[in-house]
């Protein structure tokens, strides 16, 4: 009996969590007119190809993904060093100011970005970025959210391990890279998917910044879709459905460590 | 398509709240005027953002115009319409970042002139001259600030969509509906013999409002005072009530409610602009013939016909480098007979310069609409507009207006009751003495 309720109430939360991914699979296989029939269609159609090519030709849809893949890779990369190398910083060095530091890392956080918005677009102009892919990469490096997660990865870190990496004459950064880095990968895992997510789904920053067509990202591009007497809602669920491919395979590829990163710190007293 | 921009903008407005203090950024306060310069004298590379059909035809438009002006290069950006006034604004408030040419909708032109005093460039000096040649209407909209800051590009004038299968099977005969009360009766007699109801409205929306009272030549303010509880405004949301009272109205949520319901034949006509001619086309070509157009039922018999919904200017910002380009360019593109037959034909944007009205592009009959001349009709109408008085604080009257015209389509408060309330409260909000 209990069972049964179980199985009830999982599948009634899989149906409404998988409609709407299957509506999008199935809307970008029609015709935008053919979504607004009633009742709408619910099976394939036909359209895939059309509408594949239709994306393509209206906002470039191949570059525009190559674009997206690239810059998110590179300050995926850049970003979790950076929260790396700050959270080990943050963690294992004492200095003064250090908890002030830490706390004034934390209150960006609190900030929200639309009050950034302005005075870090004049930022841009004034070192003349608007427009440029960097613009979209390096402002946000610093990411206080991840410097924060390193520093508690980093905070548990035995001294003892570091200190005989030191008598046995390895520098710094040796350390950092061969010594302390392995050790959280799980984490690593973790931030690396969440950023990754971050820049892939990013909308208003590279809306605000990027002006040429040929520097879009998917969010941007799709933007383009919605017009004032007409929406292309097969294209906007055919892009939107392929965007989420390489997230996908992101997750795929950093999944054991993602989940062990979040149960990592459950258990740890 | 009107759409709503205020989550956006209420999240950019907060943001420009807070930043203004920190950076402090005093715009200038009187617009920048130029010049008329000689075309030879033309060089230079300009840059100009749109969206939609408007930047198809910006980006078909500017090879020719960079022929017949051998050195300059116009670079036309396609910025997506959805946010593209989020782009705008942050443009303005940081002073930077924003191209020479940008495309504006009328009802968005007055906001950015009042809150961006010298933002955009005052054209009156070198389009003053053209005051008569374009729609009265949309010269009044570009107008709102000091000097007029954009040049119209494209109206939208109002008739009244409508089914001929519906209204033949009801007996009625569309051109036999002069006023809206012929419009009632007919609508009755349509809801009874075929079960269909008169149009669709979004009853949570104050946009069919916003209309009826365009028709009846009144905006939300009269001499900047608050005027959404005039006789006017009480006459317009009475009508929508008696049509909403006689189960007239097919109650539909949002854009996307009314192109289903459309699609679907729910409603034997549609009160709206000459651009639902390309929505109608675009998403459902299977209904075609089933379409005709009569202008706007008037409120008294000899009342105006006509109403506007949408429609877009260019206008030039102070950021540019190359005014006179960035202006000659505005020039040739919309006070043009030639370009805005063009873009008629090819993009079907209506022309607001008048002069463009009268060629014979718009006399051709449409298969779609049952072999109606409907260009010809909407042109006519273009130049009886009412000109209305629009406002940087439209948008803030819209949100209270919405309260006020749910209360009393779904509720069944009082017109008058329900647009005083919302006149009280709208002055207080900003700071206007009541009109009434």
């Amino acid at each position: 009996m209990r069972r049964t309720l179980v199985w009830l109430v999982a599948t009634v939360g899989a149906v409404i969590s998988v409609v709407p991914f299957y509506w999008m699979v199935v809307a970008s296989t029609h015709d935008s007119g053919e979504l607004f029939a009633s009742p709408p269609p619910f099976l394939p159609g036909a359209e895939l190809l059309a509408n594949i090519a239709n994306l393509e030709k209206t906002i470039h849809f191949s570059r525009v993904m190559i674009t997206s893949v690239w810059t998110a890779i590179v300050y995926t990369a850049l970003s979790a060093l950076v929260s790396a190398m700050c959270g080990y910083g943050l963690a294992k060095y004492r200095f003064r100011g250090r908890g002030l530091l830490l706390g004034v890392v934390l209150a960006t956080m609190m900030i929200p970005f639309q009050v950034l918005l302005v005075p870090l677009f004049q930022m841009m102009a004034s070192v003349g970025w608007v427009d440029t892919y960097q613009a979209i990469i390096v402002p946000f490096l610093a990411n206080s959210f991840g410097i924060f997660l390193m520093r508690q990865a980093f905070i548990d870190f035995p001294d003892e391990l570091l200190e005989s990496g030191r008598l046995d004459g390895a520098g710094d950064l040796r350390i950092f890279y061969r010594i302390v880095l392995p050790c959280v990968r799980p984490q690593l895992g973790a931030l690396v998917i969440f950023t990754f997510m971050g820049q892939w789904n990013a909308f208003i920053w590279p809306l605000l910044m990027l002006n040429s067509e040929e520097r879009f990202t998917v969010p941007v591009a799709l933007n383009h879709l919605i017009g004032l007497s007409r929406v292309d809602y097969s294209g906007l669920m055919l892009g939107a459905f392929l965007a989420t491919l390489p997230l996908a395979l992101i997750f795929l590829l950093f999944q054991r460590q993602f989940v062990s990163g979040l149960l990592g710190g459950a258990v740890k007293g | 398509m009107q759409k709503n921009h205020v989550i956006a903008g209420v999240v950019i407005a907060g943001g420009l709240a807070m930043s203004g203090c920190a950076t402090g950024g005093a715009p200038v306060k009187e617009a920048p005027k130029i010049a008329q310069s000689p075309a030879d004298q033309l060089s230079g590379e300009i840059k100009v953002w749109s969206w939609d059909v408007a930047a198809k035809a910006l980006q078909r438009m500017a090879p020719e115009f960079e022929k017949a002006h051998p050195g300059v290069k116009v670079e036309v950006v396609d910025i997506g319409y959805d946010n593209a006034y989020d782009k705008i604004t942050v443009g303005l408030k940081s002073g930077s970042g924003l191209p020479d040419v940008i495309t504006l909708e009328d009802t968005q032109i007055p906001g950015y002139a009042e809150n961006f005093p010298g933002g955009l460039v005052d054209l009156t000096g070198v389009a003053g001259k053209y005051k008569a040649d374009f729609d009265p209407a949309k010269w009044a909209a570009a107008s709102s600030g000091k000097g007029l800051v954009a040049l119209p590009w494209d109206s939208a004038p109002v008739g009244l969509f409508y089914r001929r299968d519906h209204f033949k099977q009801a007996g009625v005969d569309p051109e036999s509906i002069v006023t809206w009360d012929d419009a009632v009766k007919a609508g009755e007699k349509i809801k009874k013999i075929t079960g269909k109801r008169l149009f669709v409205s979004d009853l949570t929306k104050p946009d069919a409002f916003t209309m009826l009272l365009q028709q009846l030549g009144q905006g939300y303010f009269k001499d900047g005072k608050v005027a959404v509880n005039t006789p006017e405004a009480v006459r317009a949301l009475t009508l929508l009530k008696t049509l909403k009272d006689k189960d007239l109205l097919q109650n539909e949520k949002g854009w996307d409610g009314r192109v289903t319901a459309t699609k679907q034949g729910k409603a034997a006509a549609q009160p709206t602009a000459a651009w639902w001619s390309g929505t109608l086309t675009g998403e459902m070509a299977e209904l075609s013939g089933k379409f005709g157009v009569i202008p706007l039922p008037a409120f008294d018999a000899a009342g105006s016909r006509t109403s506007a919904n949408g429609g877009s200017a260019l206008a030039i910002t102070s950021q540019t480098k190359n005014q006179n380009t960035a202006w000659a360019f505005v020039e040739w593109l919309l006070a043009n007979k030639d370009s805005q037959v063009s873009m008629m034909k090819n993009e079907a944007l209506f022309p607001a310069y008048l002069p463009a009205l009268s060629d014979p592009l718009f006399d051709e009959p449409q298969a779609y609409f049952g072999e109606q001349a409907i260009n010809r009709l909407f042109a006519d109408q273009v130049r009886k507009i009412p000109p209305v008085e629009l406002t940087g604080d439209d948008t803030q009257v819209q949100e209270v207006l919405k309260k006020a015209v749910s209360s009393v389509l779904l509720n069944g408060e009082d017109p008058k009751t329900a647009l005083d309330g919302a006149a009280s409260r709208i002055a207080t909000a900003t700071k206007r003495p009541l009109a009434q």
